[in-house]
């Protein structure tokens, strides 16, 4: 909680670290001795740095294509395999992680942009505002979003930038109704009346008083949607909406390379999958452990 | 003198100048036994005759196998019996007007049929017309039409039924699209005659020495239909005259059809026919290894790879003229030097696209729309092949560095994976390509220059199906005038090229189109608007106990010979 | 409680409109001309004005929006554009495969995710808790078409015993039906484990922590006897709840798997007609989905509110 500024008072000297900073740091020792948090940070960061330094991790050129030697299984050369362009599968798994892992977090950092700003909006000011903007939001998700982003790719065609926008603003609104909530709750506190009263403009009010005290949901939204974000990346490109598939991709390696399996070419396929599985269940549980804390 | 000899004369003197024209080019052995078949089925001369001749004669021997042939095993069967098939899923209704695609073509051959059938070898059966001749510049062409036969709903076929099936498919205002394609410059409109019921005369915009296989089952939507049905309504009934009749019709999953017991010819074996509508080539692929259909129409190499290894099927490949065009457009940098396009060529490894992608089951392309499978095709021009080294030494001539262009498709087949292979053999040759790929709806856009990725990138691929001659690539694609050239996506101009192309259409014997056909290879060869990396085979997948079934590069099969075997 | 329904559902109806409107203009941005998409893109351009003119796709907005919401209420939902045939048995179809798959899921789903939540709720902080929840949370976050890939690989591929499409051939007796549906139903059956398990886990300890419960155990009934009698049903009500709001996306938003088993279902329907710029289809389909999604969401919520005594209470004041 700010302490609300009394203008009659005197100038305070900076004393111990306030309130809200031990919070966080206790909150950080809780995590860092939380097993799930400990077990997601390490799935977690073996995949950033493949992302990171992948051209230098693979073994191979994930792009060279040895046609001559497509879908062959393990072997010493290959220990993933080969997929149906003869590339190596475990070079294609290590660069891949950079397509989730640039895509997501943008588009989870753009939906959660727009989406804590829409839901401060709404909250605060209540009314007409609030009222039209929720039908909006209720009529953008009264269809499974998997349908209304395969819709939205398909109009703008399938492109990275566009993965980032669809992910993003798909997401706005349902960080936006999380924000509205916890904003509602804020919105009666005295300080904000206090902030009021100061005639501050209602910009301040928002971002400057209430932000800082709804940042615990902001950011459990953000680690919970960088999951969904993931999730949605890799079954859009499964999906086939990726406009170069030279380049490394776990979602549309599968799928390109799904048909193989009634062959018996399972490696191309399991890789991938198992990728995205191990990034997926990591994130979900730093998020969890993340959550959990805060609600403590 | 003996018995052979008279009776080769005597069909001799029976036979026009052009006709004779081709017995003698196979008599001096310019001409082999395969391409006599072929040529002379094409100007109408009968199939028997022509063995006969070709026996007799000796002559040329045959050029290189073309594979396994058209069709599976032959051999007896039991009578009866219900053949089911996998067929890719029609993408348009019903309407011989509208149809474009496999999937549509399959089902107007299930019931329908044309005046003659374009077979495997393309060759060219007689059916529902019984013969037919050229006047004597091939500007004419008469058309005998079989009498006494009758469509499904009992209406007995005439002349008229032909030439308004016809009229209907060259309309300007809502013809067919495909037909309009291969007839378009050379068969306008209120030009067919039928003098009685029997005969049928088309009276050509210029001399075509194709002109039958234009109008044959090559021409997939030219069913001959009744005269008075309106094509819109076609689905409803599947009115044809052919082996089999419709029983059912449900959009999106499948047909059933019936032995067609007052058929003109010998009547069908199988008691009935099933087609199934797969969306996609892996159901497919399962569906015969597992017991859903007896025939898969077509598949893919890449998809059906279980299928080329596997004992229990048996695979029918079929040389076809199948390709993929990847243009350069020729009026954009960097590719308005010819050098940079030819370098371009260069670096694609041609033997690794053919034995990689397609398992061996490909001819390798040479730059122009000459397939190898075509007779008329020189193959004594030297087939282009990798060569990094001199690609790179072209593009330094040129005085390109750095090249980075778009590569514009769509995700259908194999052509993602030929896009990615280029990039690599591309990237060898320091030239950076950007595969841009989309679906089938976006890279067509609205086909239209100005208004399709397909004819504004400057660089793409596009898929072309077979035709049995190779007119509507050597002009549609590449013609410099705007009318005659609206598929043209390199947008090549080059007057001694069309000049050309006029002298190879109305070239009416074998000799003179291989004089100008060489000619066309090696000015493509040099200028390299597109480079044409493969013909592929057409492949098509059986049940080991299927016998008599055959398959056309068009993607039709005809089913009424076939049967099990116990 | 009728109050309560009537704005619910007043919502709804202004929720569907403005699906309606956000259609109607998105399948207007949609890349792709109609005609042109009919007629291929090697017909000519004349035919296709032509056509395009006959089809009316040339009228101001507006009037196209009426018509096309007007004949949406008389049940006229149009033709498809790419099979010529009324979209209406198009979706039908595809609407009663979904609903064959979502019930399987379902009868599948209920009773192993309920028991899987119980016996963690009894043997709360153990090995054996810790294994659902955690094992239901990981599952859940895995995208579907990965977790029936696994599926697809185990079982129809090493072991052979369940076929890869979820197509039964045409007539099939109900039991081989079901044999084909089996893995993609198991596949949602994963999916959906953890959250409905986290749910009555909760439901279930809260029961056994109540007031109720202890009496009873006190008063000497055997604690068998008092949770099947009372624990089960109380917490069975947050999960019923729970479960009915998953229906919506087990009937219509199963793309990925429709797609992975090549199953003919709604979501692949939406799927096909967006990538063919079936425009009529496309309109009508999301619009029944949005339908669905909508009444499934609407009944769930009836059905918590029913079933949960405090809302009930608070409503009927």
């Amino acid at each position: 909680m700010t302490i609300v500024d009394d203008p009659a008072a005197p100038i305070a000297i900076p004393a111990a670290p306030d309130q809200a900073t031990v919070a966080r740091r206790e909150r950080l020792r809780l995590l860092l001795r939380s097993p799930t948090f400990v077990l997601g940070l390490v799935l977690v960061g073996i995949w950033i740095l493949c992302a990171l330094f992948g051209t230098l991790l693979a073994p191979q050129n994930p792009q060279f294509p040895d046609v001559l030697n497509k879908l062959a299984p393990p072997s010493a050369d290959h220990l993933f395999g080969s997929d149906r362009l003869g590339r190596d599968v475990l070079s294609r798994v290590i660069v891949g992680a950079r397509s989730v892992l640039v895509i997501a977090p943008l588009a989870t950092l753009l939906g959660t942009v727009v989406g804590t700003t829409i839901g401060l909006i709404c909250g605060y000011y209540r009314g007409l505002v609030d009222e039209v903007t929720m039908r909006l939001v209720d009529a953008v998700l009264a269809i499974p979003v998997i349908i209304t982003a395969l819709l939205a790719v398909v109009a703008l065609g399938p492109s990275r930038r566009t993965l980032v926008l669809v992910i993003g603003f798909l997401f706005a609104p349902i960080i936006a109704k999380t924000v509205r909530a916890a904003v509602l709750g804020e919105a009666q506190l005295e300080y904000v009346q206090a902030a009021r009263l100061r005639n501050e403009r209602s910009p301040y009010v928002m971002f400057a008083e209430i932000l800082p005290n709804v940042m615990g949901p902001v950011v459990v939204e953000f680690t919970v949607r960088l999951g969904y974000a993931i999730f949605a990346v890799a079954t859009l490109s499964f999906l086939g909406f990726g406009a170069d598939p030279s380049i490394p991709d776990w979602g549309h390696d599968i799928s390109e390379n799904y048909v193989f399996i009634n062959g018996g070419a399972w490696w191309p396929v399991l890789f991938p999958a198992l990728a995205i599985a191990t990034l997926i269940v990591g994130i979900n549980l730093i998020a969890d452990a993340i959550a959990q804390t805060f609600e403590r | 003198m003996d018995e052979t000899q008279r009776r080769v004369d005597e069909i001799r003197k029976e036979s026009t100048e052009l006709e004779n024209h081709i017995i003698d080019q196979f008599i001096e052995g310019k001409m082999t036994r395969r391409d006599l078949m072929r040529r002379g089925t094409v100007v109408g001369m009968s199939i028997p005759l022509l063995s006969f001749i070709a026996a007799a004669c000796g002559g040329g021997n045959d050029s290189a196998s073309t594979g396994t042939g058209g069709g599976t095993a032959t051999g007896e069967v039991t009578a009866g019996g219900n053949v089911r098939v996998a067929l890719i899923q029609p993408t348009t209704a019903p309407n011989p007007l509208l149809v474009q695609d496999e999937g549509g073509a399959g089902l107007l051959g299930s019931t329908g049929e044309f005046l003659s059938f374009s077979n495997s070898d393309l060759e060219l059966e007689p059916r529902l017309a019984e013969k037919w001749e050229p006047n004597d510049d091939g500007s004419e062409w008469t058309f005998t039409i079989r009498q006494g036969v009758k469509f499904h709903s009992g209406a007995t076929l005439v002349a008229d039924d032909v030439v308004q099936t016809f009229e209907k498919l060259i309309n300007p205002k809502g013809g067919s699209a495909n037909a309009q394609s291969a007839l378009g410059g050379v068969l306008s409109p209120g030009n067919i005659e039928a003098p009685d019921d029997a005969t049928v005369v088309f009276h050509l915009d210029a001399p075509n020495g194709n002109f039958p296989t234009l109008v044959s089952s090559a021409n997939y939507n030219a069913i001959i239909i009744p005269a008075d049905l309106d094509p819109a309504d076609w689905g409803k009934t599947f009115e044809g005259t052919g082996p089999f009749k419709l029983q059912s019709f449900t959009p999106k999953q499948g047909a059933k059809f019936v032995r067609n017991d007052a058929y003109w010819g010998d009547k069908a074996n199988p008691d009935s026919m099933e087609l199934k509508f797969y969306d996609d080539e892996a159901p497919m692929v399962l569906g015969i290894q597992g017991d859903e259909v007896d025939f898969v129409e077509h598949f893919s190499v890449s998809g059906g790879k279980a299928l080329l290894d596997d004992p229990n099927v048996q695979v029918i490949a079929i040389r076809t003229a199948t390709h993929r065009q990847v243009h350069m457009r020729t009026d954009k940098d960097p590719f308005t030097d010819k050098r940079v396009r030819q370098a371009i060529a260069l670096s694609i490894d041609r033997a690794a696209l053919v034995d990689g992608l397609w398992e061996g089951k490909a001819d390798l392309g040479n730059d122009s729309p000459f397939a190898p499978v075509y007779p008329a095709t020189d193959t004594s021009v030297a087939q282009r092949e990798q060569d990094l080294e001199q690609a790179k030494q072209l593009l330094a001539d040129a005085g390109a560095s750095n090249v980075t262009v778009e590569l514009d498709t769509w995700n259908g087949f194999e052509i993602p994976d030929l896009a990615q292979l280029i990039k690599q053999n591309a990237a060898e040759i320091g030239v950076t390509l950007n595969l841009k790929i989309t679906d089938a709806a976006t890279y067509y856009g609205d086909g239209v220059f100005g208004k399709s990725r397909w004819l504004d990138s400057v660089m793409g691929i596009t898929d072309y199906g077979h035709r049995p001659v190779p007119n509507v690539y050597l002009t549609a694609s590449l013609s410099g005038d705007p009318k005659i050239g609206v598929w043209n996506s390199a947008h090549f101009k080059n007057d001694e090229y069309d000049s050309l192309v006029q002298q190879y259409v109305a070239a009416l014997d074998l000799d003179s189109q291989k004089g100008v056909a060489k000619q066309i290879q090696e000015l493509l060869l040099d200028e390299t608007p597109i480079i044409f990396p493969y013909f592929y085979n057409f492949l098509s997948a059986a049940k080991p106990n299927l016998k008599n079934a055959v398959s056309a590069a068009t993607g039709q099969f005809d089913l009424s010979k076939a049967g099990f075997t116990s | 409680m009728g109050r309560f329904l009537l704005k619910r559902l007043g919502l709804a109806l202004i929720t569907l409109f403005l699906l309606g409107v956000f259609v109607f203009i998105g399948a207007q941005v949609l890349p792709g001309n109609v005609a042109r998409r009919i007629l291929g893109p090697f017909a000519d351009q004349s035919a296709v004005e032509n056509l395009n003119h006959q089809l009316g796709t040339d009228r101001p907005l507006l009037t196209q929006y009426w018509d096309w919401i007007t004949s949406f209420f008389r049940g006229d939902l149009g033709d498809s554009l790419a099979y010529h045939v009324p979209v209406s048995s198009l979706i039908g179809d595809a609407l009663v495969n979904s609903l064959k798959l979502a019930a399987l899921a379902f009868v599948l789903v209920v009773p192993i995710a309920i028991l899987g939540g119980v016996i963690a709720a009894l043997k709360r902080d153990r090995a054996i808790d810790r294994v659902i929840t955690l094992g239901g949370l990981s599952l859940s976050v895995i995208p579907e078409f990965v977790t029936g890939i696994m599926l697809i690989l185990v079982f129809a591929l090493w072991l052979d015993v369940l076929p890869v499409s979820a197509n039964a051939p045409d007539n099939a007796d109900p039991l081989t039906q079901i044999k084909y549906l089996l893995l993609p139903a198991f596949t949602l059956v994963l999916v959906l484990f953890g959250y409905i398990a986290r749910i009555t886990r909760a439901g279930t300890i809260e029961s056994l922590d109540s007031d109720y419960t202890r009496t009873a155990i006190l008063k000497g009934l055997p604690r068998r006897t008092v949770v099947r009698r009372h624990v089960l049903r109380n917490s069975l009500l947050p999960t019923i709840a729970v479960v009915a709001t998953q229906t919506g996306y087990l009937i219509v938003g199963l793309v990925v798997i429709e797609t992975l088993f090549n199953y003919p279902g709604m979501g692949r329907l939406i799927f096909t007609a967006a990538t063919q710029k079936d425009f009529p289809l496309l309109e009508a389909a999301v619009l029944i989905v949005g339908i669905v999604f909508l009444i499934a969401n609407l009944a769930a919520d009836l059905a918590y509110s029913l079933l949960n005594p405090r809302i009930r209470y608070a409503a009927a004041e």
